[in-house]
């Protein structure tokens, strides 16, 4: 068996193995000179015949690369041309230099019918303007323009890439016509063809180098995408004219992407599926040479294919804890019949001091429960996340830590935040986790109906862990369940107030979810017991105060 | 040498003593601003409104509407049940086609809820003496009965303001608007009773 390695210059039928194939394929850190040497070396040894056939289908030199499983930065070589490669070929097979040569021009205008176009760096822009790019270079080179126009500031990015799913069905196409044809060669035992390349990591592998050099940055697991999504609008006209060395024939025409289903062995679907669809039907697929038909020769392919570039940063977070000083601010927008409830809110105004600092899209508040617009949000704070979405600068710890100054120092001191600063998306769950279980505790403004006595304070404080049943509050039955909620009551103070009988200062430790107003005044009832009841008169409460969030998040280090 | 681990501690107890000191003086309110008797849960609320005589003369019986639209039906004060000696001894919620108090109103959509007109019986309060009926006041879905009536009858006598209120009923805004007008605004009332 012979084996092949980059130096070996043998001729002919060489049988490739998937691991020798990698060796081949580590060509790193190419200079141009290396470049057409390195590449020289590898299409050495590709058998000469089988590339000539796929150049001759229509197949582009990138995809033939690939389909043999070649690795690395060769695909962003930019010499890489089917003249290149057929000078290769030609100077194994001497008496054929000059016709080769001739056929060059030709293959430099057709759009690869494998890839259609894509690993030919040539496609339509989103003005439908056809675009021919000379190298991944000169690609790269229009992906970081815009990343750059866009004025994002990035430390690392990722490619992703989407491609039409009709290159799946060509792929499978090719692979079938070559072990059709050259099945029973030596050099197609090795399965030269089990370690192909997708055209989706063909595409990668040429544009991340160059995008690394021009972005400055490493390319990888990052919060910063850029997506090149391809669309063709490919004719669904099946035609399939098997014709083959086995002499099995079969024809078949028709219109429409039904009637493919009855000719096709296995799974093969041609329609609109997802890659990942495409690729398992492909993949289970069993070479059942005598009743499978394929579409053999690939269509010509006129048009290339859309390409939308689209750069997106996946949504960061901020965490802290705020404060409202303020009775008439809400949390959260709060817009009836045109009119805005309250003077400002929270998230307004926390949200609008982020997002432009971050050149955001938009921004979304998360807090970990609410208070309403006249009960103030006070001691250590209320945990919450803004969620910046598409930000174009990510700002340093300094700059968040000027953010939260600058709420804390604005004029009007409606609401103030502590402990500010980015935080990954296990804030997220910090704030969710234990959100119903953690207590609250509180300060009402409480006024009974007769002069309050010493007892009443003692029978208060007596009361721990007290359950109470709360029906749904009259004020939210309009929008909420009808239930019957039990709560705890953990404990109770009264602090008396100097000068006054009949006021004083409930403080109260309770589960969350409990509604305090309707503790204090019953709710006509519904709440039992309530304050009025324990003491045995009417109780109203004039104000209420959020004193202590007790949750672990986003606290003081 | 100084134990530095120390100071710390101190400083930061300092510290949090500081701010429960600066947040308590938050919450202590300055008595001068405060009234000598606040306005009730009720009065803060909701908008009273009243129906004199409904359908019978003597039967007098409040509605109270929230912001949200829910309307609080009840026995005004000056309900000629509350006349008999006995005061009221008894609450029924079997009137009409089925037991009001049986209904289970479920979800935000309040689904089960029994569609009523003005003058569907809510419920029947007894005297010693006689027996009244009670009317919704209002067109719209009953949401709850005040079951606690049954049990506790004599809340009417003593509460029926508030924790004696009879049901809850959410109106259509368009029959809220078309009955709105029959009613009478407290001042209206108060004029008309005497009261």
């Amino acid at each position: 068996m012979a084996n092949a390695n980059t130096n070996n210059t043998e001729a002919e039928h060489v049988s490739i193995d998937s691991e020798a194939a990698h060796v081949i394929s580590a060509v790193e850190e190419c200079h141009d000179d290396d470049d057409v040497g390195a590449l020289h070396d590898v299409v050495q040894g590709l058998p000469s015949h089988a590339v000539k056939d796929l150049l001759s289908v229509g197949v582009c030199t990138r995809c033939i690369l690939r389909l043999f499983g070649i690795r690395g930065n060769i695909y962003s070589i930019s010499a890489i041309s089917p003249s290149i490669l057929n000078s290769v070929i030609g100077e194994q097979r001497h008496g054929e230099d000059i016709s080769s040569n001739s056929k060059e021009s030709e293959f430099e205008e057709v759009l690869c019918a494998l890839c259609l176009g894509i690993l030919q760096f040539t496609y339509c822009d989103d003005k439908e303007i056809p675009v021919k790019k000379e190298s991944a270079n000169d690609m790269a080179v229009a992906i970081s323009e815009l990343v750059k126009r866009e004025g994002y500031q990035i430390d690392s990015f990722s490619l992703e890439v989407s491609v039409p799913p009709i290159i799946l069905e060509n792929e499978h196409s090719v692979r079938l016509y070559m072990k059709r044809k050259y099945g029973t060669e030596p050099w197609f035992q090795g399965g030269p063809f089990s370690q192909s390349i997708s055209a989706k990591d063909a595409l990668k592998f040429s544009l991340a180098k160059p995008l690394e050099t021009l972005l400055d940055c490493k390319s990888g697991i990052s919060n910063f995408r850029i997506g090149l999504t391809f669309s063709h609008k490919a004719s669904k006209v099946v035609q399939s004219v098997a014709v083959s060395k086995q002499g099995c024939k079969r024809i078949k025409t028709g219109n429409s992407i039904d009637s493919l289903d009855d000719s096709v062995a296995g799974d093969i679907k041609c329609s609109d599926l997802a890659d990942a669809t495409v690729e398992r039907s492909f993949d289970g697929l069993q070479d059942n040479e005598s009743s499978e038909c394929f579409k053999f020769p690939l269509q010509k392919v006129n048009d290339a294919c859309h390409l939308v570039l689209l750069c997106q940063r996946t949504p960061i977070y901020f965490g802290g804890r705020y404060l409202k000083y303020s009775r008439n601010v809400s949390q959260t927008r709060w817009i009836i019949d045109d009119e805005r409830m309250g003077e400002a809110s929270v998230e307004e105004i926390i949200g609008s001091n982020i997002q432009p600092l971050c050149q955001g899209d938009n921004y979304k508040f998360h807090a970990a429960g609410r208070e309403d617009i006249d009960v103030r949000m006070l001691g250590s704070g209320r945990p919450f996340l803004v969620e910046v979405q598409n930000a174009h600068r990510i700002p340093s710890e300094a700059f968040v830590r000027e953010i939260e100054t600058n709420i804390n120092n604005l004029e009007n001191k409606l609401v103030g935040v502590k402990n500010l600063k980015v935080v990954g998306i296990e804030g997220w769950t910090m704030m969710r986790e234990g959100e119903a279980e953690k207590q609250k505790q509180y300060a009402a403004l409480v006024w009974i109906s007769r002069p309050l006595e010493d007892v009443d304070l003692d029978s208060i404080s007596s009361l721990k862990d007290m359950q109470i049943l709360q029906g749904t509050p009259i004020r939210v039955l309009h929008r909420r369940s009808p239930l019957q909620r039990e709560k705890i009551i953990h404990w109770m103070k009264i602090e008396r107030i100097g000068g006054s009988s009949q006021y004083f200062l409930l403080h109260l430790c309770t589960q969350a979810g409990t509604y305090i107003k309707e503790f204090v005044h019953g709710d006509l009832g519904r709440t039992h017991p309530s304050i009025g009841s324990i003491l045995g008169c009417r109780a109203e409460i004039l104000q209420l105060d959020v004193t202590d969030v007790k949750m672990d998040c986003f606290l003081t280090e | 040498m100084k134990d530095h681990s120390v100071d710390h501690t101190i400083n930061l107890e300092h510290e949090q003593e500081q701010e429960q000191d600066s947040l308590h003086r938050i919450l202590v309110p300055d008595v001068r601003d405060l009234p000598l008797t606040p306005p009730s849960a009720i009065e803060s609320n909701f908008v009273s409104y009243f129906a004199p005589d409904f359908t019978k003369p003597g039967h007098d019986q409040y509605v109270y509407r929230h912001a949200n639209g829910l309307c609080v039906i009840g026995l005004a004060r000056t309900h000629v049940a509350f006349k008999d000696t006995s005061g009221i001894t008894a609450v029924d919620f079997n009137v009409g086609k089925s037991d009001r108090s049986g209904i289970k109103v479920t979800g935000k959509r309040k689904k089960n809820a029994q569609h009523f007109e003005s003058n569907s019986a809510l419920c029947k309060v007894n005297t010693d003496d006689a027996s009244y009926i009670v009317r919704c006041c209002v067109k719209g879905s009953l949401l709850e009965v005040n079951d606690r009536l049954i049990k506790q009858p004599g809340l009417l006598n003593s509460l029926a303001d508030r924790e004696g209120y009879i049901a809850i009923i959410m109106p259509k805004p368009a029959d809220w608007l078309k009955v709105k007008g029959s009613l009478l605004g407290l001042e209206e009332y108060k004029k008309l009773r005497e009261c």
